[in-house]
């Protein structure tokens, strides 16, 4: 599957930045997952769980406390008030 | 002559002391330089971040609808005034509250030691101020900001330009700047533009308050650091030179006490 860039970033500093097949959370209005060569977007993400697919196929769980997501030519900006993953792997 | 040599040593030791201070004081400022710039290039990535993102929103047309795009005339103005914790660091403290008498402001929300002292209310440090301390303030501020209470907010901080050097500057944050290039490329919304700049502006104002108090407390350490270590050379050079009084006077005494004594002898 192709590939995009993700950056989370939160108020003390970049928590992830690599390259990733697939992100996908809860949107403004609804759930919503981003793959590469996705259109421009922009939307606020309310509070609740964030599954990030790896490059390498395996899958990542995380928790934001609600933030903004950007898109736009295949790299995705997440900027979240805090952000935790479900654990250490 | 006794008592000029025991005032020249009372001199000696206080000014020693002194020295000690500077010294200690300037290593507590250096050990904390890099600690403090590394929050702050931290805060001011993110803030650049979600400042990309909503000059994106405030180029689309819908958005100047916006009640935080409206101008006012500047008649209530809100100051954030960032200080430090701490005195002796040198024209930090002074800087600021120089350009915050230059500028009128109707309400005033001090952050640091030295503000809230000032200006009279419960202290806020500025070195353990917390993201979430800013979203709580952001918030208030957009809240009141949106019903008209103030027609402009801005933070009065201290910009980080160097070790060397940092200036006092005032940043206005409300209402947002209109970016006037229109996006190159049509990008989707949801659910709508007012929408999502109506639930980042918090987080944008938040972002951009921790940025400047990180930055006013990167340049308080670096002021202090400065300021104690020319303080230390004063000090020294002042020591210096008692020293070199002291052991002229101790010599004097000393020779005195010897023609004395071979006077005595002779007679």
């Amino acid at each position: 599957m192709n590939k995009f860039t993700l950056t989370i970033s939160s108020p003390d500093g970049i928590i992830y930045q690599d390259e990733v097949q697939g992100i996908s959370l809860r949107g403004a209005e609804g759930d919503l997952a981003v793959l590469s060569g996705h259109v421009p977007f922009i939307t606020s993400i309310k509070p609740g769980e964030c599954k990030v697919i790896m490059a390498d196929d395996s899958e990542k769980i995380a928790y934001v406390d609600g933030g903004l997501l950007t898109v736009s030519n295949d790299t995705v900006n997440l900027l979240a008030g805090s952000f935790e993953w479900k654990d250490n792997k | 002559m006794g008592a000029d040599i025991k005032k020249l040593k009372t001199r000696i030791k206080s000014v020693d002391s002194t020295l000690h201070l500077t010294k200690a004081m300037g290593l507590v400022a250096s050990s904390k330089i890099k600690r403090a710039t590394d929050a702050m290039m931290k805060s001011r990535e993110y803030a650049d971040t979600i400042t990309d993102a909503v000059s994106m929103l405030t180029a689309c047309r819908e958005c100047e609808k916006s009640p935080y795009l409206k101008k006012g005339d500047g008649k209530n103005t809100c100051l954030i005034i960032i200080a430090g914790d701490r005195g002796l660091a040198g024209g930090y403290n002074a800087n600021i509250f120089r350009l915050a008498k230059e500028i009128r402001a109707d309400e005033v929300i001090p952050i640091g030691k030295r503000a809230c002292d000032r200006y009279g209310s419960e202290p806020v440090l500025a070195e353990t101020f917390r993201y979430l301390d800013a979203l709580e303030l952001s918030k208030e501020l957009c809240t009141r900001f949106s019903e008209g209470e103030f027609d402009r907010v801005g933070i009065l901080c201290t910009n980080y330009v160097s070790i060397m050097s940092q200036e006092a500057q005032i940043k206005w944050i409300l209402p947002l700047e209109k970016n006037e290039n229109p996006n190159p490329i049509s990008i989707v919304f949801e659910p709508d533009e007012i929408t999502v700049l109506n639930s980042a502006i918090y987080e944008y104002i938040a972002a951009l308050i921790v940025a400047a108090v990180r930055e006013s407390y990167a340049s308080e350490v670096a002021a202090r650091r400065v300021a104690m270590d020319s303080a230390g050379k004063n000090a020294q050079q002042m020591l210096d030179d008692l020293y070199l009084d002291y052991n002229r006077a101790r010599q004097g005494a000393i020779t005195q006490e010897i023609t004395e004594i071979v006077a005595g002898s002779d007679a």
